[in-house]
């Protein structure tokens, strides 16, 4: 059962296709990456999930029919508009916004105690929020997104101002929500992030599916037939099957013929006695792939 | 739950405002202000009125018996000696010293012939003049062996209440300064919805300013947003207003020990329901448009001055004030009194001078209720379509004419 099912919406403001027609699903105990240049539709396919703006047409069902208001508070955001009250102790701020979950006061307490202790803000509790550092700031909107333990959780570039430390720890956590059965949507340009986070993800321009589907399989839909390989001493200047060896830093790139597989590649070298360190089957980076099917998406335009 | 949400809004719209030290600062003011307006006036009072005493020589002997003054409850109003002279040179001598302020001469043939002298440096206060005059009438009545009961009537005259013909209201002739209530009513009515109105418009334009709205209103309505905010100024209003009250009750009690007429004071319980009918439901409806403008402004500052225009027309009733006390039932009085923002001072002030006949006061409310709905759903509108446009104005046209997205 899909916990969001996105079926041909589209939203037009004025003249501009934000949206159009797009279909995805968003299934339970996934980290769904929401990717595509910006201007693409992310934030408005984000606001028609959450009901901030109704789609011109198509139908989205979240947890299992359309929004209400219980459904809220089973729903933690993270907006890309970041914002808190500013000119209240962060503590209160952060109770507050957790009492408009659905939460009692004393549970949001604690559980906002609890989470300001792993964030480092327990001792700022009692600062103004705009007192706060920018990444401070981050920490808190991840609370407040994060605190009532929602089935869902939408996030808007979520690793934006935060240190490395805390970026590992944010990673953890949202790894840890998805491993409790959690549907997480990450919008990100950190293409890194969603390499190591994300099962799935939907690419989209200008309102459009690009790509959809699992990481795994996409990337290997894009892999060329290259292979990388770091032996302990230099290759021979030829290899049966490979067409094209490339030397890069220390590591190789094969480039195979049309007919090789990397498995009879590999048996070669060990039985040429070359000591190796790596052997990889190149995946292309997903920075690649997103570039070359946004400007081939823009290509086609022109045509 | 929605009823929870709604009472957390409320809860934090409320504790934002009155936890804060210029809340406070605002609430102690206008009381400060009052007593010390009160104390200046106190102070003036006492140091203008002259006490020296006032000396009279009695060619008549009409005054050879003189009564004892009573003692006099009003400040502004002390007791004032009357000292009986055998001279005119003894009298001269010491209205030259300073010891008496003036001198009376009556005539040998005093009452029979009234031509009285009266001898001063500087002119004294009319009131010693008038306590003079009650001094001798009060003494030429006592030597006359009249009751002491009929002598205070003839003095001081009758109390008059005046009844309206179906006996629903009724003016005490000592009651006269109540024509000031719907005056002070409704400054006080101005100034609590204003302050109201602005933590209002403060806050909604703030909830755009700093891009809470988006977690917010996946949290609740813009309707629940709205009523949250609106019902918790509209508290901190109130909040003032019954603090300013019980000031103002013990100010009235304080007062009452110094000017014994307000000793008297009290409004009658259906005027007090009336008042309340109509300024409740006009109070939400400013609350509400103060909000609705505060949605479509992006500055706290811009949103402040469009609101200044709201306190104009609800003022205009002031300045016609005249023309509505002459005929307070006339066609002047019954626009203004119809007329949503101009309609709680004036139904105050024609309430005060006249009987306002009852479907009149139930349209009026009708009116305002009618009004004050449609202000909070514009408001939600207005919140809703604006949103999420920042930077951008909103125009009326555009919140009248877009369909909700």
């Amino acid at each position: 059962m899909s916990i969001i099912h996105v079926n041909n919406i589209s939203k037009q403001f004025g003249r501009t296709k934000a949206v159009d027609n797009l279909s995805f699903e968003v299934r339970p105990g996934e980290i769904f990456g929401l990717l595509g240049p910006n201007g693409a539709g992310k934030t408005t396919s984000i606001r028609m999930i959450l009901d901030i703006f109704k789609p011109d047409s198509g139908e989205i069902s979240i947890l299992g029919g359309p929004m209400t208001e219980e459904k809220k508070n089973e729903i933690g955001y993270l907006p890309e508009e970041r914002g808190l009250y500013q000119d209240i102790p962060l503590e209160r701020c952060l109770v507050f916004l957790a009492s408009l979950k659905g939460m009692d006061e004393a549970s949001a307490e604690n559980k906002i105690e609890e989470y300001m202790k792993q964030f480092d803000l327990y001792e700022y509790r009692d600062k103004k929020v705009k007192e706060l550092s920018k990444g401070m700031q981050q920490k808190a909107q991840l609370i407040t997104a994060l605190v009532h333990d929602p089935s869902l959780i939408i996030i808007d570039e979520p690793f934006t101002s935060l240190d490395p430390v805390n970026t590992e720890m944010v990673k953890d956590l949202l790894e840890q929500k998805r491993d409790e059965g959690k549907a997480i949507i990450m919008s990100t340009h950190q293409m890194n992030q969603v390499e190591e986070l994300c099962d799935r993800i939907l690419l989209i321009d200008r309102g459009q599916r690009v790509l959809y589907g699992a990481l795994q399989e996409i990337q290997s839909e894009f892999a060329s037939r290259d292979i990388l390989v770091t032996p302990l001493a230099p290759l021979p200047d030829s290899l049966p099957g490979v067409s094209e060896i490339n030397k890069l830093n220390g590591r190789y790139r094969l480039v195979l013929e049309d007919a090789a597989e990397p498995n009879h590649v590999l048996k070669d070298l060990i039985n040429q006695g070359i000591e190796l360190t790596e052997f990889e089957i190149a995946v292309p980076p997903l920075t690649d792939i997103f570039i070359s099917v946004v400007k081939a998406q823009e290509e086609g335009d022109h045509v | 739950m929605f009823k929870s949400k709604i009472w957390q809004i409320v809860k934090y719209e409320y504790t934002r405002h009155v936890f804060r030290r210029r809340f406070l600062f605002s609430l102690l003011s206008l009381p400060f202000a009052v007593i010390v307006m009160i104390g200046a006036t106190l102070l003036i009072g006492r140091v203008s009125t002259n006490t020296t005493p006032v000396g009279y020589i009695d060619l008549s002997g009409a005054l050879a018996n003189p009564v004892e003054q009573a003692p006099s409850d009003d400040i502004f109003d002390p007791v004032i000696e009357f000292r009986p002279y055998q001279n005119r040179d003894q009298a001269r001598a010491d209205l030259e010293s300073g010891a008496i302020q003036a001198y009376y001469v009556l005539p040998e043939d005093y009452p029979q012939d009234p031509n009285t002298e009266l001898l001063y440096q500087e002119e004294p206060d009319s009131s010693m003049q008038y306590q003079f005059a009650d001094f001798v009438r009060n003494t030429l009545l006592s030597s006359e062996d009249v009751d002491p009961q009929l002598v205070t009537r003839l003095t001081d005259g009758s109390l008059i209440t005046i009844y309206s013909l179906d006996g629903s209201r009724q003016m005490r002739q000592d009651q006269w300064y109540q024509i000031f209530t719907p005056f002070i009513a409704g400054i006080m009515f101005i100034i609590v919805v204003m302050t109201s109105g602005g933590y209002l418009l403060q806050a909604v334009v703030e909830e755009k300013e700093n891009r809470t709205m988006e977690i917010v209103i996946t949290s609740v309505t813009p309707g629940q947003l709205m009523t949250g905010k609106i019902i918790g100024d509209i508290a901190v209003g109130l909040t003032q207003l019954i603090v300013w009250l019980i000031f103002g009750w013990i100010g009235l009690k304080v007062a009452g020990n110094f000017f014994p007429f307000l000793q008297s004071f009290s409004l009658p319980s259906g005027y007090i329901a009336g008042i309340l009918l109509i300024l409740l439901p006009a109070f939400v409806m400013i609350a509400a448009l103060m909000a609705a403008i505060g949605s479509t402004m992006t500055e706290v500052r811009e949103a402040q001055q469009i609101s200044g225009l709201f306190s104009l027309p609800m003022t205009i009733p002031f300045y016609l004030t005249s023309s509505i006390m002459m005929n307070p039932n006339g066609p002047v009085a019954m626009f203004f009194s119809f007329f949503p923002l101009t309609s709680p001072i004036t139904t105050l002030m024609r309430m005060s001078l006249t009987v306002v006949p009852t479907w009149q006061i139930a349209l009026n409310i009708g009116i305002l209720f009618v009004c004050a709905v449609f202000a909070i759903w514009f408001a939600g509108r207005a919140f809703r379509l604006g949103m999420l446009q920042y930077g951008k104005k909103l125009s009326l046209k555009d919140v009248l004419r877009k369909r909700a997205e």
